[in-house]
């Protein structure tokens, strides 16, 4: 079934549509705006849902000129995605109305939310790399929002920039990796192309020679990376997991939502949708399997580790998920002929298991949180009694992710299980490593999954507050539909299969590949495999060391305390040693003085515009040598007197006047060269400026011209004789220039009044000065552009000096107000300089008569 | 200007007599632009010029007073600065409508045209080209915008 292109469109534009509702709803109806919210994301799910089945892309004209469409494409991983999306969205917002009841900012809190699942369904939709990184790029703006929605708390702050510093730079690095796809697309017989999949010319229909183009250039491996690291920085993989336990700040549900079925999701979805592409069926083991499946398998490793070490309920569910996150690369990353099947299925799976368990426990977090007052695990226990319903759901969700036949999380991991065994089996020596670092991280799992569920259970702590009350049903529903979902999966796997993983995975497998159908049931474990015998020694592991949990988690704290081991040292050095380095260049280039502005400014110009010049070797001598006119050489002639004069000018009055010799000498030249309007604008405009100097004159220091030092004075004389001779140069290349067809030649022939004309016409310009007729007619459009600019200037004016006026207001109210906690304050104040903010000493570009900006000492 | 140096009577009567005359100039300017030398961006100039005039000769507070008589507005844009604004805003949108305009007849965005009318007392026939509505938005805004940073710096 071919996916239907309007339906598509509208639910992926339906929440971004919704966004602007929120505010106006929520004056009227308050916080039942989040029922709204639900509604738009069922409807995103309804529409979504007929086009079940269907598979294939739709194309939709963008810019028809430049040859750029959008393209949507639809298969099993796409859809898989896209439901979870909304899915969630549903019950997110449902149980956020509960949640936020008493929390501030619902209206960003919503509208952010509905812009993020939009952008998570682009995501899942876009075909095209453009696309699919521009959408990427917005859940990550989105989740800063959303990360930093106590946006007056320093940890919150922290968090939100944390998350995008990282998801964000990762992003670049996948769009570099996209565009050398794209430009090896190039070399290739189908020609250059951002389309990822679903078209005859798209990279995976020609994968094999967009692999080829790769390699010819030494280009795979770097194109594999950069693709890698987009895909584990947003999915929290090792290094860069730090992200998310601190993401934790954000209210709960937003952590359920982004955490489990959204935003790192995006990651291991780019991984299984790249896998046809880098990872082909072939008799060896790819590149792919050893850089992801083994990055995924150490970084499941040491964040199950890290999850025993957590003393937060939350931070135990963030460690954990960028552990289930591994697992699921791991799964996609093992390729090669044993696994490429297996490892598909493993990914797709598991994305399906740990996104119903981990929403579920995640909200099950934000019950205890707002229930029980405490986040604390040591602070909570025996919450069964108080708890019962909640208790029953977590049980079921605890030992999916603990991986406990027959929960739902077991049948994935059985899975990855299985396909480590058989790569193993396959390859021989150094690759047991990977079922034993299976083994060994699932241990972990397990232990901190059955210390979550032990919450529930034991005693009770003294702390404890005695009024836990039950949930409301808006708080509680959601996380009861979603742990039923994870039940039936467990004891019927083939239910969650057959609805949305065997075609999920099947986008996963090479383009020749032929998948076969994916079947589990009870009755097969009953007989015995080498890979249920890892499950089963996983969980007797896991028992045998429960007991020693304690210990254990002191000895991971322990451990996370040398600074050296722990990537957030390196993340705060960076960023602190940034801060440091910005502060400092920030005072160098922006200390006031108005010579470190220009010289550099006017160095640069003059030596790119030379340079480029230069390397076009456009320079041309043409006409060099020709003896102007007698007038000309007159009127050019007082024009350097006068800037002579200009250079040794005592004061203001006689500079300005001097200067203006030196422009109306440039009038004159205009009407000897019988361009009247160019002459009218200068001689206009060199009045005006006149005027205008006057105006501001007595404002201006009496400071003038002075030079301090001879070395001083000597590099001031080169770097004007450098500008004037760049000026020079570049009206020799600009006027050498001389093409086939001069383009006045049309000007002139169509800007007048045609001989035979009717009483309307609109192919002529139907004036005789033909400068006007350009300006107003032929090249409306660059006029246009210029007004606006000119209307800019005059904005920009307004407001520097509106908030320049304003600053000092604020400041003379609250004298010691801003500097200690706002960073951008401090540079200005460092040097000395006083409470105005440096913008406000920016002369403004069109005036260049700013009262204090001239000064130089 | 400071209060020691109040310009001279003769300065003062020449500006009052000038000054309508350079008006007048720069709205010949802009009408003619089609056909003669000018147009909207040198008639708005000159136009900014007769007012940077006003402004050196007799002060801020004179043509504040006596020149632009609307007082509303907040803060910054208070006063003429608030006529400037609308100025160049208004003539933005007139130059941008004019290129919609032409769409509304189908053809591309800032198309124009020409219409000859016959029969015009004393003119006989006479030429409207559309392009004067957007020289008179190119107009609007060097004016509004110049007069705007005049008005601000000088405020200043």
């Amino acid at each position: 079934m071919q996916p239907d292109a309007a339906v598509l469109v509208a639910a992926l534009a339906l929440p971004f549509v919704a966004v602007p509702f929120v505010p106006a709803l929520f004056r009227v109806v308050g916080q039942r705006v989040a029922f709204f919210a639900a509604a738009v994301a069922a409807g995103s799910f309804g529409l979504l849902a007929t086009q079940y089945g269907a598979h294939g892309a739709v194309q939709l004209p963008w810019i028809p000129s430049l040859g750029v469409s959008l393209t949507l494409y639809v298969d099993g991983l796409a859809l898989l995605i896209g439901f979870l999306a909304s899915g969630v969205g549903v019950l997110v917002f449902t149980y956020s109305y509960g949640y936020m009841a008493h929390e501030h900012g619902h209206v960003k809190y919503y509208a952010t939310l509905l812009a993020f699942m939009g952008s998570m369904l682009g995501v899942a939709f876009a075909a095209d790399l453009l696309a699919l990184f521009v959408f990427w790029e917005l859940t990550s703006v989105t989740s800063f929002l959303l990360i930093g929605h106590h946006q007056r708390e320093d940890a919150s702050q922290y968090a939100a920039r944390k998350s995008m510093l990282i998801t964000v730079a990762g992003g670049l690095f996948m769009l570099a990796g996209f565009l050398v796809l794209a430009f090896a697309s190039g070399d290739t017989a189908a020609g250059r192309t951002f389309v990822l999949i679903g078209t005859e010319n798209s990279l995976i229909a020609n994968g094999e020679a967009v692999r080829e183009a790769l390699r010819a250039a030494g280009l795979f491996v770097p194109a594999l990376a950069l693709v890698a690291v987009g895909a584990i920085t947003k999915s929290a993989q090792a290094p860069f997991h730090v992200w998310l336990p601190n993401a934790m700040e954000a209210p709960t549900p937003v952590s359920a939502f982004l955490h489990s079925a959204t935003m790192v999701k995006a990651g291991v979805y780019l991984v299984g949708r790249f896998r046809p592409l880098f990872a082909p069926e072939l008799p060896s083991v790819p590149e792919w399997t050893l850089l992801l499946a083994t990055l995924g398998l150490v970084s499941m490793t040491i964040t199950a580790i890290l999850a025993v070490g957590a003393t937060d309920i939350k931070e135990l569910l963030a460690y954990s998920t960028a552990s289930h996150l591994g697992l699921i690369i791991a799964g996609y990353g093992l390729a090669g002929p044993a696994a490429v099947e297996l490892g598909a299925e493993t990914g797709a799976f598991h994305i399906f298991n740990h996104a119903v368990f981990k929403a579920t426990l995640f909200l099950v977090a934000g019950i205890i949180a707002h229930e029980a007052h405490t986040r604390k695990l040591e602070e909570l226990g025996g919450l069964a009694g108080d708890l019962p319903i909640v208790a029953g759901i977590t049980g079921i969700a605890a030992l999916g992710m603990a991986g406990v036949p027959p929960f739902n999380g077991f049948w994935s991991k059985e899975l990855l299980f299985e396909t480590t065994y058989f790569v193993a089996v396959e390859h021989g020596g150094l690759y047991w490593l990977y079922p034993a670092i299976a083994v060994f991280g699932s241990v972990f799992t397990f232990l901190y999954s059955i210390r979550f569920l032990m919450l529930f259970f034991g005693d009770r702590p003294s702390g404890l507050a005695d009024d836990i009350h039950r949930p409301p049903l808006a708080m509680l529903a959601p996380p009861a539909l979603l742990a039923a979902i994870a039940l039936a999966t467990g004891i019927v796997p083939q239910l969650g299969i057959d609805a949305v993983v065997q075609s999920a995975f099947e986008a996963s497998l090479p383009v020749a590949a032929e998948a076969h159908s994916l079947t589990l049931s009870i009755p097969k474990l009953f007989s015995f495999t080498p890979y249920l015998g890892m499950s089963l020694l996983t969980v007797g592991l896991g028992a045998v060391a429960y007991p020693f949990y304690g210990r254990l988690h002191a000895g991971v704290r322990w451990a996370r305390a040398v600074d050296y081991t722990s990537p957030n040292w390196y993340y705060d050095g960076l960023t602190e040693g940034a801060n440091g380095v910005s502060r400092r260049l920030a005072v160098g280039l922006h200390g006031g003085a108005f010579r470190t502005y220009v010289a550099p400014l006017l160095l640069g110009t003059a030596v790119l515009a030379l340079a480029g010049y230069a390397a076009a070797g456009s320079i041309s001598v043409d006409g060099v040598g020709a003896v102007p006119p007698v007038p000309l050489i007159v009127v050019l002639g007082v024009a350097v007197v006068g800037a002579g004069a200009v250079a040794r000018a005592p004061s203001h009055i006689a500079g300005v006047l001097t200067l203006s010799v030196l422009g109306f000498m440039v009038a004159i030249v205009f009407i000897l060269a019988n361009a009247p309007d160019l002459a009218l604008t200068q001689l206009v405009i060199e009045t005006l400026v006149l005027v205008l100097f006057l105006l501001v004159l007595d404002r201006l220091p009496a400071y003038y011209g002075e030079i301090r030092s001879r070395a001083r004075g000597i590099a001031d004389a080169a770097l004007a004789s450098l500008v004037g001779f760049t000026v020079f140069a570049t009206v020799l290349v600009a006027t050498s220039a001389s093409p086939e067809e001069p383009i006045f030649q049309y000007f002139l022939a169509r800007a007048g009044v045609p001989a035979e004309h009717g009483p309307f016409f609109s192919d002529f310009g139907g004036g005789s000065n033909v400068v006007n007729v350009i300006l107003v007619d032929f090249r409306a459009f660059d006029t246009l552009g210029e007004i606006a600019v000119v209307a800019m200037a005059a904005l920009s004016v307004l407001t520097l000096v509106g908030m320049r006026a304003q600053t000092e207001t604020e400041m003379a109210e609250r004298p010691e107000s801003d500097s200690a906690d706002d960073p951008a304050a401090t540079p200005a104040t460092d040097g000395g300089r006083g409470p105005p903010p440096a913008s406000a000493d920016d002369p403004a570009p069109s005036d260049g008569t700013d009262g204090s900006g001239g000064v130089d000492r | 200007m400071s209060e020691d140096r109040e310009p001279t009577v003769i300065v003062k009567t020449v500006t009052r007599t000038v000054v309508p005359l350079i008006a007048l100039t720069a709205i010949a300017l802009l009408i003619k632009g089609h056909n003669l030398p000018g147009g909207g961006f040198i008639a708005g100039v000159l136009t900014t010029t007769a007012f940077a005039l006003l402004y050196v000769i007799y002060g801020l507070d004179t043509v504040r007073r006596d020149l632009v008589t609307n007082a509303g507005g907040v803060g910054l844009l208070s006063g003429p600065t608030q006529s400037y604004t609308r100025a160049f805003a208004g003539g933005l949108a007139l130059a941008f409508g004019s290129g919609v305009a032409a769409m509304l007849f189908d053809v591309p965005f800032l198309t124009q045209a020409v219409v000859f009318v016959d029969g015009i007392p004393l003119y006989g026939e006479l030429e409207f080209a559309s392009a004067l509505a957007f020289d008179l938005g190119v107009y609007f805004v060097v004016v509004g915008s110049l007069l705007t940073i005049i008005a601000v710096v000088g405020k200043e």
